[in-house]
This record gives C-alpha cells, sequence and structure tokens, in this order.
C-alpha cells in the first residue's frame, strides 16, 4: 500500500518533470516545438511498451468512436499551453492554475452529464477555486 | 510585503490574459482526458496513450507548418541551444500514463490517485521553483501564490472526494 502511495505521488511529480523539461526547451526553441517533441519522444518510447504489451494495434480500434482519435490534437495544445506559461508564471502557479481549469470544466462537464456526486462539496470546491485563481491575481 | 527583493528577482503579477490561458487550457486537459478514456475503455490504456502521441505529433507538424510558431518563449535571461536532456520530457510523459494506470488498479482507485497526482505535481512544482531546477528561472512564491496554491489544491480535493463520496 506505501509503495502504491508513492506511485500516485510519483505520477504527479513526472508531470511537474514533463512541464519544466518542455519549458526549459521552448526557451531555446519554441512552446509548439517543446509540444512536438514532447509527442515524438514519447510516441518512441511508448512504441515498445504497445509492442510488449501486445496492443500495438488492437482489433477493437477500428471501431472506436471519433472522438476517442482527438485526444492528442487537444494535447498538442494542452503541452503547448503548459511550455508558454511556466516561464512566466513559474511552475507551482502554472500547475494551480491548468488544474483549477481542469476541474472547474470537469465539474461543469459532470453537471451537464448528470454524473453521480454530492453537490454541496463539488459547489465549494468550486468556490474555493474561484477565490485561489482570484488571490493569485492579487499582489 | 515589505521584503527587500531585488527587481530581478520578484515574481510579477500574473497577467488576466496569462490566467484565463491557463484556466482555457485546463479546461482542454478536461476533454483530452475524456477522450483518451474512452480509448481506453474501447481498447487498452497503453494504446490509447500511443494513438494521442502518434496524433499529436502529427498535428503539431501541421500547426507549425502552418502557422511558423517558432519564436522562442520570453525569457529574462538569454539562453542558447537547449541541452539534450531537455528533450526529454516526453519520456515522463508517457511514464505518467503507465504509473497512473498501475496505480488505479489498485484499492486507491480513481479518487485517491487523482489526489495523489496533484500532491506530488504541487510538491514538486514547488521544489522547482524554490531551486530553479532544470534550467528555468528561480522564483520565490509571494505569500499570496502560496494562498492561491491551498485554496485551489482544497477545492480540487473537495470536488476529487464529491464524487468518490457518491460512488
Amino acid at each position: 500500500m506505501i509503495w502504491m502511495i508513492l506511485l500516485g505521488l510519483c505520477s504527479g511529480m513526472l508531470v511537474a518533470l514533463s512541464r519544466q523539461l518542455n519549458g526549459r526547451l521552448a526557451l531555446s526553441t519554441s512552446a509548439m516545438q517543446s509540444s512536438f517533441w514532447n509527442h515524438l519522444v514519447g510516441f518512441a518510447v511508448l512504441v515498445p511498451c504497445a509492442l510488449i504489451a501486445g496492443s500495438f494495434w488492437p482489433a477493437e480500434a477500428a471501431s472506436a468512436h471519433w472522438f476517442a482519435w482527438v485526444g492528442g490534437a487537444i494535447g498538442v495544445v494542452f503541452v503547448a499551453s503548459g511550455s508558454w506559461l511556466i516561464p512566466r508564471l513559474g511552475a507551482a502557479l502554472t500547475g494551480g492554475l491548468l488544474v483549477a481549469g481542469q476541474m472547474l470544466s470537469s465539474v461543469a462537464l459532470d453537471l451537464l452529464r448528470g454524473v453521480e456526486a454530492v453537490l454541496w462539496m463539488q459547489l465549494a470546491g468550486v468556490a474555493l477555486i474561484l477565490v485561489g485563481v482570484y488571490l493569485s491575481r492579487r499582489g | 510585503m515589505a521584503a527587500r527583493i531585488p527587481p530581478a528577482a520578484e515574481p510579477r503579477r500574473p497577467h488576466p490574459f496569462e490566467i484565463l490561458a491557463a484556466l482555457c487550457a485546463g479546461s482542454l486537459l478536461t476533454l483530452m482526458l475524456l477522450s483518451n478514456g474512452m480509448m481506453a475503455a474501447h481498447t487498452t490504456p497503453i494504446f490509447a496513450s500511443l494513438t494521442a502521441h502518434g496524433v499529436g505529433t502529427m498535428v503539431a507538424v501541421v500547426l507549425l507548418l502552418l502557422f511558423r510558431l517558432r519564436k522562442p518563449a520570453q525569457s529574462r535571461v538569454s539562453v542558447g541551444r537547449a541541452p539534450l536532456w531537455a528533450y526529454l520530457g516526453g519520456i515522463s510523459g508517457a511514464l505518467t500514463v503507465v504509473v497512473s494506470t498501475v496505480v488505479v488498479n489498485s484499492s486507491l482507485a480513481l479518487t485517491g490517485t487523482m489526489a495523489l497526482g496533484l500532491a506530488g505535481q504541487v510538491l514538486l512544482a514547488l521544489l522547482f521553483d524554490a531551486t530553479g531546477a532544470l534550467g528555468l528561472e528561480r522564483r520565490l512564491p509571494r505569500r499570496n501564490d502560496l494562498l492561491a496554491l491551498a485554496a485551489i489544491v482544497g477545492g480540487t480535493l473537495l470536488i476529487i472526494f464529491a464524487r468518490g463520496g457518491a460512488a
């Protein structure tokens, strides 16, 4: 269990590490170029992983909904945004504001799709996040 | 806020456009996770990540060619060529998928995975800022940066556990 907890922390640390590296690359190239390299290198790493896992081209892939294919296109803009923001705001504020946007939009999506959740906790969470965003702007 | 910090080291307040850009990018992440999650459920998590990176590479090439998005990022310090290790962000990005798939399938489930991921991300980001690690600027967070982060983390945990509580 303790190992799983450490691994869970690691998954978040890998996100911060990746953003820091991409941000450094963007300083010498550009935000979009750093996003390109991020995806190309990630692809190169995942090819052998997929081959070993035997899921290089699963039979179900052909019948996937079109929306399942556009995640990568969205990700390109997301990674480029992170690389653009991190030299301007620093790692902590960049990460915090990205998470804020992610959570506000995911609550909106949950409400639209009628996902089961404790409503007062969601609303309190949204309120706290909005306070946080407001504070980030204050000097 | 009477501390005497040399101007170059003093973090400036984020511009409203930067805050808006970050919030919009965060919403894109929600859509991306929805899309990748759909592919992962239909096929496998590894294949979902593989296609996301493959499609992403092609889209990045198209965008670079179309808009010539090659303007270097803004920096207060002059930087030369990027060191080779700066090209390796994609490795930790790809590893994230593998690691979080393992954790989601443990007893920590999605709620625990998201909460721990958030903690890990914020802690390492603060450490990076405090030390100026990996070639980015060192910056000590302002008091309001820390308060903002605390409120965002608190609100996020409430939302994550609001879903876990109903399940």
